[in-house]
């Protein structure tokens, strides 16, 4: 396929573009994934494997920025919201088209942002909660709010509200909405989206090919449109060692999740190009603060002192060196990773003092040889050495940590049911706004505060305020109040950020995962 | 006639042996801690989203109502949708099933083509260099997990020395073969060495024989021997070995196929558990058990066919 691919392609660009250019156009970027998709659609991509293509087969009405702070225009031109923040105008581009020629319509728009919102059809409904009415007039979008919404412009650059084509959606095979979504997943040709590529081939679990949408609009450093790739074929490839060797072998251009053991040995190869991309991943252990543990026995940890403690006799650097070789930070802000909206370096975020962490023990009178049980993966090489790195650790507080390993799915259901001390957990933000990772982690009626219990009402109301605050200073001032609450209530023992480590070979460039993990190829070019 | 009855009297068995692993593999993926609907919407998801998928997929029904949906739904030939793969458990384990075949049979053929000449060669050469030789490398072999030969066979012939693919299964026949050399030596080595092992005493045994003495003092030649007496012998207890051991490949192919980047059953099986996909881990589970039982009988039919003492009841 790949090769087949690579010749087409090669006539193509011969024929299109003729020799010479100062841009590299052409060619098709081998990329070796941890995990495939199994259904790209923006309202039923529930998988980050699924999430993280969306981005390259339809587009938002708004992008992120950049540096992740802001948005600005995508399919939309130009945007304003009214004053009271309850009303958002958007204007389409002109000349817009679904990767089949068809041009895009406001009614695309209409049709896309209502299956998105719609909670019976979009496990992703919920972030359009506030969204009332969406109208259009030609290419003016008009949505009208509920209640003023601060991260409406931000969801308006999330992946869920990708533009669909409403013509080739309804006419697509199967009764339901989710039948029709997988026929269309399945039929791999051009005209469903707007992206700079559509999908053109899948193969369930083994293979995925992108073929670049000619009609896209954005335009290229050298003035032609984007992309400049001819495709993308993905291969799935879950073992780490062969995903790097298939790399160190030519057989393929890029590698992703790449273990952070390897990347000191990838970095001084000077065929490989090792990236550690930014990212809002943060890694930390969900502490189980209610007074009693589910077989009724007292929780020592819900005392907020011995939390506390275990956040301190934790040396972070080291856990960074041990599990992630250097490549890695501490937290910063207790709720979110340094690159979110109103992230603030919040002190206390605990550095490395044992002496405070055992006058805290001391003054919670923690008995001697308390055992506390740490919940692993079973299988995770990095969970392994956190738990016998915490082990060390804590050991001078009198803890005796004892390690239970468990799978993924037993992991979500202990959280669920309260049913744990401490586990490994970690977070990459969906949303381009801090909204999500707070309500998550510390807001108890989503999901009792990332399953902890720690209930705050001082939290819970400022949460509520914020949803609604239009004024960013004032919404700024009450995030940087949660993030304090939250640091010093330490429901949550704070580990560490990592970046997205992706390995490429030397003849790429421009390819970037961005801080949400989202694969951008539509820069990307490949000179070999 | 006599076989035919005995073949119809296995496929009876057969059923009972389906209907019990049905109901074995039910109640123990059910017994795994972890609820799929949170394996399905994630961890994030709210309990009335929980609730709605539970009840679309009927996990909220009691058990016995669905254990007779499962049954009946898999007598009439549907095995259900996979969750993770959001298509019929039929269509997704059809798709992936013939490359973990070509695997195994792969996998099977170099056992046979890399343990028959060697067992040969040690059991002719018994007690001398070549024996040991051959005996000491078999050993490594047996003492070595698959996946590490798997990697270590990777970094050598594949990354280092560019003689064959990483990883992928190719498309025509020519390029599967090529392709899927590696893993099939890697699965194979640890079959061949128990087939070498068992051969090669067989041989022995025959060779030490009365009647091969008697053969020879006849005046047969050693090939006539050799091909008469001494392999069809020597070959009864090695298939019945190779029938039980394909149990064993395909064991391995849930860990060759992950490490080799080959999309067969092996590796579906594994990312089912680990998605707690019930249909498809019930789904898989059946298709092993009816492949393993066909390779019983086959083996039971070349038994009886190569020693008509064996009578077949």
């Amino acid at each position: 396929m790949t090769r087949k691919l690579v010749a087409a392609a090669a006539v193509l660009t011969t024929a299109l573009t003729g020799p010479a250019l100062a841009q590299d156009r052409g060619g098709v970027l081998n990329f070796a994934r941890y995990d495939g998709s199994t259904l790209i659609d923006p309202i039923y991509a529930d998988r980050n494997p699924d999430i993280w293509m969306v981005g390259s087969l339809f587009d938002t009405l708004l992008r992120p920025s950049q540096d992740g702070n802001s948005v600005v225009p995508g399919l939309a031109e130009s945007y304003a919201v009214s004053d009271v923040g309850t009303t958002v105008t958007l204007t389409l581009r002109e000349g817009i088209k679904f990767s089949d020629g068809t041009p895009l319509t406001g009614e695309d728009v209409v049709f896309s942002l209502n299956r998105a919102r719609d909670a019976d059809l979009s496990p992703w409904a919920g972030l359009l909660g506030t969204l009332d009415t969406v109208a259009n007039t030609g290419n003016e979008i008009t949505l009208t709010l509920s209640a003023p919404d601060p991260t409406i412009l931000s969801m308006l650059a999330t992946f869920t509200t990708g533009v669909v084509s409403k013509a080739r959606f309804e006419a697509a095979d199967g009764a339901t909405d989710q039948e029709k979504s997988a026929a269309i997943f399945a039929a791999k040709d051009a005209g469903v989206g707007t992206g700079p590529f559509y999908l053109c081939g899948f193969e369930q679990g083994t293979s995925m090919d992108f073929c670049a949408n000619e009609h896209y609009w954005r335009a290229g450093a050298d003035g032609k449109p984007l992309p400049y790739l001819d495709g993308v074929h993905f291969e799935i490839i879950p073992d780490d060692a062969t995903r790097i060797l298939k790399l160190q072998a030519g057989e393929m251009d890029a590698a992703e999740f790449i273990p952070f053991s390897r990347v000191a040995e990838l970095e001084a190869d000077p065929k490989i190009d090792m990236n550690l991309f930014p990212s809002t991943r943060i890694i930390y252990s969900p502490i189980n603060t209610r007074p009693t543990r589910a077989d009724g026995s007292p929780n020592p940890l819900a005392d907020a002192r011995v939390r506390q403690a275990l956040n301190y006799a934790t040396n972070k650097k080291a856990l960074i060196g041990l599990v992630l070789q250097g490549a890695g930070k501490p937290m910063t802000s207790p709720l979110m990773a340094a690159a979110t909206q109103l992230a603030t370096e919040t002190d206390p975020l605990y550095g490395y003092d044992m002496d405070k962490a055992k006058a805290l023990i001391a003054e919670a009178g923690l008995a001697a040889g308390t055992e506390i049980t740490f919940t692993t993966l079973a299988g995770s090489a990095d969970d392994s050495t956190i738990f016998a790195a915490l082990q060390q650790m804590w050991a001078p507080l009198g803890i005796q940590l004892k390690v239970e390993q468990v799978d993924n799915a037993t992991r979500g259901a202990k959280n669920r049911s309260g049913e744990f001390d401490i586990h490994t957990y970690g977070w990459v933000n969906d949303v381009n706004d801090p909204s999500q990772v707070t309500g998550w982690l510390g807001y108890f009626p989503t999901a009792k505060a990332v399953g902890t219990g720690w209930e705050n009402e001082k939290f819970n109301s400022l949460f509520e305020a914020s949803a609604t605050e239009m004024d960013a200073d004032s919404r700024a001032g009450q995030y940087a109040e949660m993030q304090s609450i939250y640091a010093e209530a330490a429901p949550l023992l704070f580990m560490y950020e990592t970046p997205f480590a992706v390995a490429l070979s030397e003849t790429v460039s421009g390819y970037v995962q961005t801080p949400l993990g989202n694969n951008l190829f539509e820069e990307a070019s490949i000179n070999r | 006639m006599a076989t035919i009855q005995y073949i119809l009297k296995r496929l009876a068995l057969m059923a009972v042996t389906f209907f019990l692993v049905m109901i074995i593999i039910f109640l123990l993926v059910r017994l795994l801690p972890g609820d799929p609907a949170i394996a399905i919407a994630g961890d994030r998801a709210s309990d009335a989203d929980l609730a709605a998928i539970r009840e679309r997929l009927g996990l909220n029904q009691p058990l016995v109502i669905q254990f007779w949906q499962f049954l009946s739904n898999t007598v009439q030939g549907d095995l259900g949708r996979s969750i993770l793969m959001r298509a019929p458990v039929m269509d997704v384990i059809a798709s992936r099933l013939p490359t973990t075949l070509f695997l195994t049979t792969y996998a099977v053929a170099l056992s046979v083509l890399i343990a028959g000449p060697l067992a040969f060669v040690a059991a002719l050469n018994r007690g001398r260099w070549p024996d040991a030789v051959i005996r000491t490398v078999f050993q490594v072999g047996l003492s070595m997990p698959v996946f590490y030969i798997g990697l270590i066979l990777l970094t050598f012939l594949a990354a280092q020395l560019r003689w064959f693919p990483v990883g992928g299964y190719g498309d025509s026949f020519v390029e599967r073969l090529y392709h899927l050399f590696l893993p099939s030596v890697a699965v194979a080595l640890y079959t061949s060495a128990i087939i070498m092992r068992n051969l090669r005493s067989a041989i022995v045994e025959v060779v030490d024989a009365e009647y091969v003495e008697f053969a020879r003092a006849k005046g047969l030649s050693a090939w006539q021997i050799l091909g008469r007496h001494v392999l069809r012998n020597a070959l009864i207890s090695t298939v019945t070995l190779l029938g039980l051991s394909i149990g064993n490949l395909m064991s391995g192919t849930l860990v060759t196929e992950t490490v080799f980047a080959v999309p067969g059953v092996g590796r579906l099986m594994l990312e089912a558990i680990f998605a707690r996909d019930y249909p498809l881990i019930q789904g898989l589970t059946l298709t092993f058990a009816v492949l393993v039982s066909i390779v019983f009988l086959l083996t039971d039919l070349i038994q009886s066919a190569l020693d008509p003492r064996m009578r077949l009841t």
